[in-house]
């Protein structure tokens, strides 16, 4: 009896810990399998960019738009060149004309500012001129002299800028007062003024005739490679726009042929069929414009040689000499050496347009090469998307390297006191409010982003004492920066937190041995609990680094969102410009594609290769870890 | 109660504690210690767990003042004759004259060289050359140097435990401390590695004088000059080993050493 009760006992007891057995393993497994999940859908969604985007390239190719860029591209110089041409005689213009400039606006301003003020009594004069006559007699004087004083009171009034003569101030102050509708007396000072500038203006572009004429030689030298390249273009795009329209159409078509081969109902069958036929549609031919291509090489061809020519032979003949601010001569000397090297692009161009085939095929290199290199991301373009990852792989980076590169040193030094110096009763509340961080929203911190943040460094950046920092003054409020400090402000808490543990981990023993050498307080800190921490720190520093590449809210307010690689010439100054990250796209774009198109596909890959980045830094966080294990104590 | 040891009268002893008390917040760990140790001899303490040989050893290089409420009430230590809790000691070079060996070896994780040299560092030490004679003169005094010589520059932790306790004992001798403390060196190791270090302990004291805690009788009686017994923190009795061993003087010495307790 007693032996079968145990047994009976016994036997409950064991299912019910198998039962709690598999709830346990239960819960571990669906998070694994929702894991697995993820990443499934991640890829299936992502896997069909390189198919898709690869069709689209062929596209581009077979339609010629390919073709049209080898040109368009180099040829997109040409503008910078000519702009910075215009800023060096602009700039070189200002200090001869600058002052007949200033003052004739100064007169005109003065004029508009008595109009104004004496608005209300003009219209009353006006209304009592439209009157019969019997009544604008009555009306009409009473009007004249009340304008006439308005005038007078007004003229008298205005402020007068010392960029004019106290004889030019009384001459301007007497002629406005007198200026009655009907009985004006010509404003000579203003046209005097008016003359004076046109005069100087002449003058001084007739000392920079060389730098003029150059201008306009280089605004119109493409002028005949453009109008062949934009027919080209055109083409191209009528091309691209009917193989769009038959890519939909079939595939609409096939969709209709599925859904008629599942369909049970043989007249729902036949519907759905007929319907598929009528969507039929012919392949484009692409040959006539292929044809039109190839007539159009040579001339192309031609007209890039001719433009080079020109281009070179403009570079050859600059006139320097007349330049003499240091700014312009700069800008000059800097389009001098451009100039030659953007003819030869527009050459280098020629060998490519005659190798160029409309039929080569796109191969799946080049397709990951396109997405893994490419130096554009452009959506929703009339001309043709592309999906580059570089600009914001690089807008990524760089904001996480801003963020550690602030957040190490602050996190450790915090945990190092907080471990070590700090009083029981100061680690009790540095620990919680450093951890507090954590809980601000990263939405709020946007907030103080753009609202405060932004604002002080703008404000900062333009104080003269400040002017030695590179970048500095700063053009955009919302920068890499400004993102890079908001996200070292949120990845603080979790390093503080792991060196903290870190530090913790230390063995007693190890500080004890060093005291009994004789060791002070700070020489136990820095030449032995530091250095036996540093394995755990350094895997503090990468998972923050994992925390901040994965960030969204903050960068996608505060990172400016241009995409663009950033200009590295001004070296530690890239920093304060805009950036888009690879997290920020995903967030921004995703609502707004259509599922399935090529730019969906893309936003998924860029978060595989997230998922990837991340997934590499934490691994390397553990092996971090394991590989430097202390002994336990 | 003094117990009366062959000091010489003329020279003050290595280690004087005089009418110690010692307490850890409100319990008292020691009560009345008073022990002379002579320069150059091998002491063990020895006792039940519990009774302060550790805290009493800790008290010796002032290892006990890092504990929050841990004080000495009453009583002094004189180190060569100079009270170690004067103010105007210094604790670097009191812990440079008086050495410590813990019970579980602790080297750092860094390499051979850089442990033994870690005391001489952090004393202002940088003369590669001084370093290098004083590595191998402590490495020697450990009978450490003919099996590392070539490795100097590998991690400490590639060391076994033996060689590791060993090297912890280079490292505490390296600054040639008066003084050397030493709190159950052999408690984690095997007999042959224990072997090596009672072997070692007593050319150590050719040129250090050693106090060694212990719970090991055999060990007391095979290293040590001198035992002294403590019971519930109080002193019982201290005599030269061979005479405490053979012929206690008090019964309570006599209680434990039978295992009659």
């Amino acid at each position: 009896m007693l032996t079968r009760r145990v047994r009976g006992s016994w036997r409950g007891s064991a299912l019910t810990q198998r039962l709690i057995r598999s709830g346990f393993a239960g819960s571990a497994s669906v998070t694994i399998i929702v894991l697995a999940l993820i990443m499934l859908f991640l890829l299936r969604e992502g896997a069909g960019f390189l198919g898709t985007y690869r069709r689209e390239l062929e596209t581009y190719r077979r339609c010629g738009l390919e073709f049209c860029d080898l040109v368009d591209r180099p040829l997109a110089q040409q503008e910078d060149l000519a702009g910075s041409l215009r800023r060096a005689l602009s700039s070189s213009l200002e200090p001869l004309i600058g002052q007949a400039r200033a003052r004739r606006d100064e007169a005109l301003r003065l004029k508009r500012e008595v109009d104004q003020l004496t608005q209300t009594q003009r219209e009353v004069f006006e209304q009592a001129q439209a009157l019969p006559a019997a009544q604008a007699a009555a009306a009409l004087p009473e009007a004249t002299k009340a304008l006439s004083a308005a005038l007078k009171a007004a003229s008298a009034a205005v402020v007068i800028a010392p960029i004019l003569s106290a004889k030019q101030a009384t001459d301007l102050r007497l002629q406005l007062s007198t200026q009655i509708p009907g009985k004006e007396q010509p404003l000579a000072l203003i046209n005097q003024l008016q003359q004076e500038f046109l005069r100087v203006d002449k003058e001084a572009k007739a000392r920079f005739e060389g730098l003029q004429e150059a201008i306009e030689t280089l605004e119109e030298a493409p002028e005949d490679l453009r109008e062949t390249l934009s027919e080209l273009k055109e083409l191209a795009l009528a091309a691209k726009e009917q193989a769009t329209l038959h890519h939909t159409l079939e595939e609409g078509r096939q969709k209709l042929l599925n859904a008629a081969q599942n369909a049970r109902d043989p007249k729902e069958k036949a519907a759905l069929l007929k319907e598929a036929e009528a969507s039929h549609s012919e392949p484009p031919d692409e040959s006539a414009l292929q044809a039109q291509i190839a007539e159009l090489r040579e001339p192309l061809v031609l007209h890039i040689g001719a433009y080079s020519a020109k281009v070179d032979q403009l570079a050859l003949h600059l006139p320097e000499a007349e330049i003499q601010l240091p700014e312009a001569m700069e800008l000059l000397q800097k389009t001098a050496q451009a100039l030659p090297r953007h003819a030869a692009a527009m050459r280098a161009s020629v060998p490519e347009l005659r190798q160029w085939k409309a039929d080569a095929p796109v191969h799946l290199r080049s397709v990951l090469g396109a997405f893994f290199f490419g130096t554009q991301w452009l959506t929703n373009s009339s001309w043709q998307d592309f999906f580059g990852f570089l600009p914001l792989l690089s807008g990524s980076l760089i904001i996480a390297l801003i963020a550690i590169a602030m957040a190490t040193p602050l996190s450790v030094a915090a945990a190092i006191y907080c471990n070590q110096f700090a009083s029981p009763r100061e680690r009790e509340w540095i620990k919680p409010v450093i951890e507090f961080i954590q809980a601000i929203p990263s939405v709020v911190l946007g907030f103080i982003g753009i609202s405060l943040l932004g604002d002080l460094l703008k404000d900062l950046s333009q104080l003269p004492m400040l002017s030695w920092i590179p970048g500095f003054p700063i053009a955009e409020r919302l920068n890499m920066f400004n993102a890079g400090c908001l996200l070292a402000l949120m990845a603080i808490p979790t390093m503080f937190s792991l060196a903290e543990d870190a530090l913790n981990n230390v063995p007693q023993a190890y500080i004890d041995a060093s005291e009994a050498l004789g060791a002070t307080q700070l020489q136990t800190i820095f030449r032995v609990i530091v250095p036996a921490a540093l394995s755990g720190m350094g895997a503090a520093v990468l998972l923050g680094l994992g925390r901040v590449i994965g960030e969204t809210m903050v960068v996608l307010l505060v990172a400016g969102n241009r995409i663009a690689i950033p200009d590295f010439s001004d070296s530690v100054g890239v920093v304060f410009q805009p950036a888009h990250t690879l997290t920020g796209i995903i967030a921004q774009e995703l609502g707004e594609v259509s599922r399935g198109s090529a730019h969906w596909q893309a936003l998924f890959m860029v978060g595989i290769v997230l998922f990837a980045i991340s997934l590499a830094v934490n691994a390397m966080a553990r092996a971090m870890v394991r590989r430097f294990e202390l002994p336990k104590s | 109660m003094v117990i009366a040891t062959d000091i010489e009268p003329q020279e003050p002893p290595m280690i004087e504690v005089r009418d110690l008390d010692f307490a850890y917040g409100a319990k008292l760990a020691l009560e009345d210690i008073n022990l002379k140790v002579a320069r150059h001899r091998v002491t063990a303490l020895i006792g039940p767990s519990g009774c302060g040989k550790s805290t009493l050893l800790r008290c010796i290089n002032r290892m006990n003042q890092r504990l929050p409420g841990a004080h000495i009430r009453r009583g002094s230590i004189r180190i060569e004759g100079h009270d170690i809790h004067d103010p105007r000691v210094s604790l670097t070079l009191l812990r440079q004259r008086v050495g410590m060996v813990f019970q579980k070896s602790n080297p750092f994780p860094k390499s051979i060289h850089d442990n033994v040299a870690f005391g001489l560092r952090i004393a202002g030490v940088s003369d590669p050359v001084v370093l290098d004679e004083a590595v191998e003169r402590a490495l020697r005094a450990a009978a450490l140097w003919d099996e590392l010589k070539d490795r100097l520059h590998q991690h400490a932790h590639s060391l076994s435990g033996g060689q590791q306790q060993r090297l912890c004992i280079a490292r505490a001798v390296a600054t040639r401390p008066a003084v050397l403390l030493m709190d159950e060196p052999c408690s984690a190791l095997d007999p042959i590695a224990t072997l090596k270090i009672e072997e070692l302990l007593g050319q150590l004291a050719q040129e250090h004088t050693v106090v060694i805690v212990t719970h090991n009788m055999q060990q007391a009686v095979r290293v040590s000059h001198d035992t002294a017994f403590l019971h519930l923190g109080r002193l019982v009795e201290h005599a030269p080993t061979a005479q405490l061993f053979d012929n206690p003087q008090q019964a309570l010495t006599e209680a434990y050493l039978r295992g009659t307790f």
